[in-house]
This record gives structure tokens, C-alpha cells and sequence, in this order.
């Protein structure tokens, strides 16, 4: 969630802009084209492109060179023989996968998991943004913006421990309880059926401050021009928030959830991880932690990869069909048509 | 100088004077945690790869098990020849650990020679807590002794499973090289690796041939035989035991003490339970239990594990330890307990790692705990957190009430060095010679140097034996001992004399019903067709297998037994078969 994007206050481009800017003929090498030609933009970008070279050799190494290794969801691998000389067996671990209880379960339960933290979390930090920003003392502003965006460092095993120690069965909430006749409190940190509440008041309280960040800044994108004129045409506080403020975050927000979509199969690992055994693997299993514990951990690693590699297919195409979405409704999305 | 061996493996490894056992290394994240060590480790069916057999393999040739049979294993084994250089204050029985209830003031010297013959071996040994700085004065003391430079190079004990396989893999094995038993799985076709890279000590050890160094022949036999690979011997044991429990219950004697209970007399798993209910109060932040499963194995009398190990049903028919009738009755038993609201939260929510400050701050009063959890460094910490903090643990009883108990021990020993096959004869013979250096007995002069350096340097003597003094606690630790030990040993520490010998006289009563399951210390490869079927992910993962989610009241019984069912159809019964070849073609131990 923590996501970069720059703030943007552009509007969206009017439609008739951007039909003429489709029915414009594809740029082609030499012909009909109006800027300058490659190497005279590569001598004027060579600044440009030489900063960019460490987060691109970061990108490949780290990023692109070991998708080679996703041919070992091909093979039946194992280390001795490498990935060169582990023999291949096609689809095999595919349809294993694919025909394996517990991966569709892991599959859905991510689904459902991912689906209600968004909808509970998404639009905490939004609200949390707005009423920051009405505040008139940067002081008061700047203190509740630390206190609330700390956890964010903070580790997922720290946060689940302040947690267990709070609300955990043996933790303060329970035993004040107990001290006052509530002789079985519930252990909503080995609860099953509101698992999905406690991950996502989890995610709100590490992430909700730090992702408020973002948003802040685009509201500081707003003209002041607009509310000053709009409370000279006596438009109440909440007229304010839903004409000027919510479309001027309205850029931002959808990029951040299309952003989202493309972690909504492989969030959550440490978090779920953690937890998997207090409220068992039947609510906390995700596909991240299932490719996890069935490839790594009992080192079945082609069974793991071809999960992985699902995972990431899948991945992408949400990605792109939110993107199109995005593009449908006349917002940026990931980039600009 | 946090030391942490998970509590089974090798049950006594903690139990040395100034090496206190420190619960430090898992945390929540860990997917190993304590008792994902302990599960990981209580091997019994000795150190079984998961791997092909030896003939799927070009270079390997021999028995294609892994498997050695009893009448192959006495020509194979070195002769017993016990020690008694050094004589216990309690001496073994029933398989006991001897019990020494002070150090000796003058320790005798069990090796006259210098073992070394000045050459050099590469080592790589696994170590929980911090690494000594490299090339220290304690390695230049005890490579001075040894007569040879033995390089210590201490790996991370909690990712060794990560660094062994790049090891194999990558063909850079040292001349020494210690892998646990448990980490054995992490080595794809391991049985297959041994033949192919470590040294065959048969020649050297085998019947008489190991009265060459008498300190190895001092070893258990059992110990020997978990270390034996398809007819020859690879491994020299490291922490050998004879009888080595996985868990085993305890209490917290000076709470019921002072809540008028006196000394409990537990006679059936209806006793523990009226026990449980008597003592618990959550409204007071006090838990009867603390997770108890790992122990449940000796009143209920079924394999413990993971890993997979065999016993026989009434006809006579290998069956695995999720398919015995009595874990399904243990089951239940705790999963009451459970429902009564007896065990702690944080123990339902598998937070193993702070299981032990539970229980020494009197949160929890009865616990399941490895044996070496009972030694004087815990009566340090327990004292430190409670006054009067007193650890028992309940003589052997059944769960119903009825019968002999039978209490199934885990192999003898769970850790192993190795010698690199590109080694020349005579240099395996410096190493062995060397290993009878590391392996003198508990309270030698070879022993004290190697467990605390250079007297006046790294210890000083005490009342309570030898003190580690701040350059010791540096430099000092369990490092040359993985290549090499002597049998475990119960010796005092801090001066805490009952605890060794309330815990000998527990193993000396719990001994008489030990019973070894089938393929006890025996080294069998599974072959990888049936590797998922042996690892069994549904029973032995660490967090949320079927057992904790039916005892947790997530499943039911009858989740439980499709999941057996589902086992059985998936390998389960394959592997059933083919360890039916092994009983039929080499035995069961």
C-alpha cells in the first residue's frame, strides 16, 4: 500500500483531446515525425537516462534475471541437478496445482481476505487525510501525523505481538474481563470466523498514517482558489469535501487501487504467516503462504515455482484489466494513453 | 553466550555447566519454532532422507535402501568398550544419563599422545547465538592440544537448513562437516550424498578396530548405528544418548505446594485433567497447561513425531503414527482440555516461543518440555522469576489408569560430523584420532578444555565447577563439539544438585518402559515418488497441521480421519509397502 506515485493535480485530459491524440498516425522511425530524431533526444537525455541506470540494473537483477528461474515449474528440480539438468515434465506440477484442494482454498481465501482489508482499509487513510488537513495547527497536524504513521515501521512480528498483548487471550482486553465476571472472553487473535476483521484492523493501524502521506499531499494539490470560492457561493463543509476535495483525489486514489489490485494475490505473507497457526490454516492460508510452506518449506520447489508463477500471471492480468477500467472511466491508470 | 540446541535432538546438549540453554532463537516468525525444532527433530526411524535410492543413482552402487540389516550392522558397528575414567556419582540405569553431582576437582587426562599431526582441516558446524571472533586465544588453546589447526567456522544454526544444500550442490563440502538429523530433509537424496562425499569409517572403526581410540569406542552403540548408511559408517555421532525421550511432562511443584496439593500422584489422564481444573485460574493470569501434545506420546503410549515412524497393529501390520487408534484418543483428551479453557491462550495461539517464561513465570504449572529443559540453568532463570520455583516432572503413568506405560524413545542419537571423502588416509586418522580428543568423557582434562578454554584465561574454578570467566564467555562455545562429543551426561550446575538428581531418577523410572519403535537408529532413504507421502505435510507442518487444528477444536475427528485416509491413498499405503520390504529384508532395528 505504501506505494510511490506523484501527486497529481492535472485533470484528466478532455475526450475530444484524446481521441485526436489516438487518431494521431504511430510514430515511426523517420517518417512523418516530428520531434527531434533518437540521437539527438538521447545526447539531450543522457542526464535523464544515466540517473535512471541504477534502478534499472537494480530492476533486471533483481527482478527480471531470476524469473529465469520460473523454468523450474516445468521441471521436477532439485538442487544437485541445477536448473539445467533437472529433467522436465511439462505442465505436470500445473495440473497438480491446479487440481490441489488446498490451492483453490488458499486461492479464494485470498480473495476474501484481500477483498475486505481493501474495503475496510481503503478508505481510512483518505478520511484520516481530509480531517488532517482541516486542521488548522500544523503542530497539533504534524504530531498526530507521526504518532499514527510509526507503526509503519514497525515489523509485522511487533505488530502482531502489541496485539496478542492487547486483545490476545491472555493479553489485557480478555483479562480486565475476567477480572470483572466475564468468565470465557472470546480470543480474537485465535478466532477463526473474524479473522478477516482482525487482519484488517491490523493493516489500519500500521499503515492507515503512513498511507495518509500520499493523499495529503495531493489535497495540498487543490488550488485553495476553489474552496475560497466555493465558501464565498456558501457551499457547506460537506458540499466542499464531496465537489472539490474527493474529485481532487480522485487520480490518486485510482491509481493507488489498481496499484493495490496487483498485490491483491501476494499480499500479506508475513502477516498471515505469523498468524497461521493461532487461528489455523483454514482462514489464514494465503497463496503466498501456500507457496510458501508447500514449495520451500517442504522443498518441493517446482510445485512452489509453478504457484509462484500463477500467482504472477494472474497478478498481471488484474493489473491490466484495472488499468483498463481506470482508462474506461478517463483516469490515468498506470500511465497515460 | 546464548546457546540453543532444539530440546530432543540432543537431549543433554544443554545440560554442560555454563553453556545455560536459551530459549533466544525462535520467534513467532520462525517457521521453526521450539517445538517445530523438536518436531523436525524427533527422528526415530533414524536419519531418513526423503531421497531416491542409492540406485537411481549412477555412482552409487549397494543396497538401495539405505537400510542396514542387525546381522550386516555387528560386523559394521565399533566394539562397546564403556569408560571409566571418570565415574559418575549416579550411574547409569535403564538406560539412564550418568549423573554427576559435582566436577572433579582433579580432571584426568584420557588421551597421552597429541592427537594431531600438524595438518589442517576445513570444518563447518552449525551454532546458536553469537560467533566467537574467528582465530581466537580459546581456538589457538585447543588447536594447540589437538597438534593440528582445526578451523572452526560456526554457520548459523537457524538457517543451516538453507546453507547445507548449497554446500552439496555446490561441491564445496569441508573436510569436517556436522549435519543434524533434522536438517538432514533440507539435503535432497542425503543418503545418497553421504556415499557419494564422505569418508566410509568402517575400516577404521568397525569391531575392534576402534580400540584405537577409546573415547569413540565409549559411545553407545545405538548412537553408531543411527549413523550407519547402507552398510558402512559415515557419522560420528555428536551428543549421543542412549534413551533420549522427545518431551516429557513437567510441573511446577512449589505452586501446588502452595496451593495445598502436595505431590500429585498422576495415575491416569483423568487425574491430569482433575489436576488441570484444580489449579487453573485465568482470573488470576494462572493456566493449568501449557501446549501439552508433545508429551501426550508416553501416557498414551503412541509415536510422538513428526517425522513418520512405523509401529505394528494388533495383526501385525505396519502402521504409521497418525493411523495408531491411541493419538486419536490423545487427541481428544487434549482438545477437552482445550474446551475446558485449561490451556493458555498463547499456547493455543502456538506462540511457542515464550512457552518457557509461561511456565517459569508460573503463568502456565504444567507443561510438555524436552528433558533438557531440567537443569540447573532453568532452576537459574525459574528462581529469578518466582522464589521457590521448583521443576518435577510426573513419574510414568497411562492415560487410562491401567496396563504398563510405554514411553517410545527417539533415536540415540540426532547429530552427526562427517568426514570429506577427498580425504587421505591418514588424514582421517589424524581427524579420528582428533575426534577421540574432542569425544573424552565429561569431567576429563580433554573435556574441560574443550567446553571452557584455558584455566585462569577463560575459566576459573568454583565452587560449582568451572566458571566461564567475560573473555571465556567470548570466545567459549559450542563450537569443536559438533564435531565430536562424549555421552551425554545430567551434571550440576550452579550447584544445583537435586535437579540432576531428581532428573536421574525420573530417566531411571521411565526407562523401564521405554520402548524402541520399529527401525529405531536405522537409516532408511525413501524413494522420491513416496517423499511426499514421508513428509506428510498435513500431520508435521509446524503451524496448523490437522493434529493442532483438531485439538484446537478447528476440525473434528472426522476431518482428522479422511485426512489419514487421503494420506494413505496418496503414498501412504505405497510407503506402508515398501517399509514392509525393508522389515522383511533387513529387520526393524
Amino acid at each position: 500500500m505504501a506505494t510511490e506515485a506523484s501527486p497529481r493535480s492535472r485533470v484528466s485530459p478532455a475526450p475530444r483531446e484524446r481521441a485526436a491524440r489516438r487518431a494521431r498516425p504511430r510514430r515511426t522511425e523517420g517518417s512523418g515525425r516530428t520531434g527531434p530524431s533518437w540521437r539527438v533526444r538521447l545526447r539531450r537525455d543522457k542526464t535523464l537516462i544515466l540517473m535512471t541506470l541504477p534502478a534499472l540494473v537494480l530492476l533486471v537483477v533483481f527482478g527480471y534475471a531470476p524469473m529465469a528461474g520460473l523454468v523450474m515449474a516445468f521441471q521436477q528440480y532439485n538442487v544437485y541437478n541445477g536448473m539445467l539438468y533437472s529433467p522436465w515434465v511439462g505442465l505436470a506440477n500445473f495440473s497438480e496445482l491446479l487440481s490441489d484442494p488446498a490451492f483453490w482454498h488458499s486461492f479464494w481465501n485470498t480473495l476474501l481476505l484481500f477483498s475486505v482489508q481493501m474495503l475496510l482499509f481503503f478508505p481510512v487513510p483518505i478520511a484520516l487525510a481530509i480531517l488532517l488537513d482541516g486542521l488548522l495547527s500544523t503542530r497539533i497536524k504534524a504530531l498526530v501525523q507521526s504518532v499514527t504513521a510509526l507503526p509503519h515501521f514497525f515489523s509485522w512480528v511487533l505488530v502482531i505481538t502489541i496485539f496478542q498483548k492487547m486483545i490476545g487471550g491472555a493479553g489485557l482486553l480478555p483479562q480486565f474481563l475476567r477480572q470483572h465476571g466475564v468468565a470465557n472472553p472470546v480470543d480474537l487473535m485465535a478466532n477463526p470466523s473474524t479473522f478477516k476483521f482482525l487482519v484488517s484492523a491490523q493493516l489500519i493501524w500500521k499503515e492507515a498514517g503512513w498511507n495518509t502521506i500520499v493523499f495529503l499531499a495531493a489535497l495540498a494539490a487543490i488550488s485553495p482558489s476553489l474552496y475560497e470560492a466555493a465558501a464565498v457561493d456558501g457551499a457547506s463543509w460537506r458540499q466542499r469535501t464531496w465537489h472539490i476535495t474527493l474529485p481532487g483525489l480522485k487520480g490518486i486514489t485510482v491509481l493507488l487501487l489498481i496499484l493495490n489490485l496487483g498485490y491483491a494475490l501476494t499480499f500479506g505473507f508475513e502477516q498471515m504467516l505469523i498468524q497461521r497457526g493461532a487461528v489455523g490454516p483454514n482462514s489464514a492460508e494465503v497463496l503466498t503462504t501456500f507457496s510458501y510452506i508447500y514449495g520451500i518449506v517442504n522443498g518441493n520447489y517446482s510445485y512452489g515455482a509453478a504457484a509462484g508463477l500463477f500467482l504472477g500471471l494472474t497478478s498481471l492480468i488484474l493489473i491490466l484489466a484495472a488499468n483498463r477500467v481506470a482508462h474506461a472511466f478517463g483516469e490515468d491508470g498506470l500511465y497515460r494513453r | 553466550m546464548p546457546v540453543y540446541i532444539p530440546p530432543n535432538s540432543a537431549k543433554r546438549f544443554d545440560s554442560q555447566p555454563g553453556h545455560p540453554k536459551d530459549e533466544g532463537v525462535p520467534t513467532m516468525t520462525s517457521p521453526m519454532s521450539r517445538r517445530g525444532f523438536l518436531t523436525a527433530s524427533a527422528g526415530t526411524v533414524g536419519a531418513v532422507a526423503a531421497a531416491p535410492l542409492l540406485a537411481a543413482c549412477g555412482h552409487a552402487g549397494g543396497d538401495t535402501a539405505g537400510a542396514t540389516s542387525a546381522k550386516k550392522l555387528t560386523q559394521i558397528l565399533p566394539d562397546y568398550v564403556p569408560a571409566n575414567s571418570v565415574k559418575a556419582d549416579i550411574p547409569s540405569l535403564n538406560g539412564s544419563d550418568p549423573g554427576f553431582i559435582s566436577y572433579p576437582a582433579n580432571p584426568v587426562h584420557t588421551v597421552t599422545e597429541v592427537p594431531g599431526a600438524g595438518g589442517t582441516f576445513s570444518t563447518i558446524t552449525p551454532l546458536w547465538g553469537s560467533i566467537p571472533p574467528a582465530g581466537n586465544q580459546y581456538y589457538q588453546a585447543v588447536n594447540q592440544a589437538l597438534g593440528a589447526s582445526v578451523q572452526i567456522n560456526p554457520s548459523n544454526g537457524n538457517t543451516y537448513a538453507q546453507t547445507l544444500p548449497t554446500l552439496f550442490a555446490g561441491s564445496k563440502l569441508p573436510d569436517w562437516l556436522q549435519v543434524p538429523g533434522w536438517n538432514e530433509v533440507s539435503v535432497a537424496n542425503f543418503g545418497n550424498e553421504v556415499q557419494a562425499n564422505f569418508t566410509d569409517l568402517t575400516p577404521y572403526l568397525s569391531g575392534s578396530n576402534v580400540k584405537k581410540y577409546p573415547n569413540l569406542a565409549a559411545l553407545p552403540s545405538g548412537a553408531w548405528q543411527a549413523g550407519v548408511w547402507n552398510n558402512k559408517l559415515y557419522g560420528i555421532p555428536v551428543y549421543p544418548g542412549t534413551n533420549i525421550f522427545a518431551e516429557q511432562f513437567f510441573y511446577r511443584a512449589d505452586i501446588l505446594q502452595k496451593l495445598g496439593l502436595g505431590t500429585p500422584e498422576i495415575k491416569s489422564a483423568q487425574d491430569l485433567f482433575d489436576l488441570g481444573k484444580e489449579v487453573n485460574d485465568p482470573k488470576h493470569g494462572r493456566w493449568a497447561f501449557d501446549d501439552l501434545w508433545q508429551a501426550l506420546y508416553q501416557p498414551f503410549a503412541f509415536l510422538g513425531g513428526p517425522p513418520l515412524m512405523w509401529s505394528t497393529d494388533d495383526k501385525g501390520d505396519l502402521q504409521a503414527n497418525w493411523e495408531m487408534p491411541e493419538i486419536i484418543e490423545a487427541m481428544n483428551w487434549q482438545a477437552s482440555t482445550v474446551k475446558a479453557g485449561l490451556v493458555h491462550p498463547d499456547a493455543l495461539a502456538l506462540q511457542t516461543s515464550n512457552a518457557k517464561q509461561r511456565f517459569w513465570s508460573g503463568a502456565v504449572v504444567i507443561e510438555g518440555d524436552g528433558g533438557g529443559a531440567w537443569v540447573g540453568s532453568d532452576a537459574v532463570s525459574g528462581l529469578a522469576a518466582n522464589k521457590g520455583y521448583n521443576r518435577q516432572s510426573f513419574a510414568p503413568f497411562t492415560a487410562s489408569g491401567t496396563g504398563t506405560p510405554v514411553y517410545y524413545l527417539n533415536n540415540s542419537c540426532n547429530m552427526f560430523s562427517y568426514l570429506n571423502k577427498s580425504l587421505s588416509k591418514s588424514q582421517v586418522e589424524e581427524a579420528l584420532r582428533i575426534a577421540n580428543y574432542l569425544a573424552a568423557p565429561f569431567g576429563s582434562y580433554e573435556y574441560t578444555l574443550i567446553n571452557y578454554g584455558v584455566k585462569g584465561t577463560d575459566w576459573s574454578t568454583s565452587a560449582n565447577g568451572p566458571l566461564l570467566t567475560a573473555t571465556g564467555q567470548k570466545n567459549v562455545t559450542n563450537t569443536y563439539s559438533f564435531l565430536s562429543t562424549p555421552l551425554n551426561v545430567q551434571n550440576v550446575q550452579q550447584g544445583y544438585t537435586q535437579v540432576v538428581k531428581d532428573d536421574c531418577a525420573w530417566q531411571q523410572a521411565a526407562g523401564k518402559y521405554a520402548k524402541k519403535p520399529l527401525f529405531w537408529n536405522m537409516n532408511v532413504s525413501v524413494p522420491a515418488s513416496l517423499a511426499t507421502a514421508w513428509n506428510a505435510a498435513t500431520f508435521t507442518n509446524t503451524t496448523g497441521n490437522i493434529i493442532q487444528e483438531v485439538v484446537r477444536g478447528k476440525n473434528t475427528i472426522g476431518d482428522y480421519q479422511a485426512a489419514v485416509k487421503s494420506w494413505q491413498k496418496n503414498g501412504g499405503d505405497k510407503l506402508r509397502t515398501y517399509f514392509d520390504g525393508i522389515r522383511s529384508k533387513y529387520g526393524t532395528a
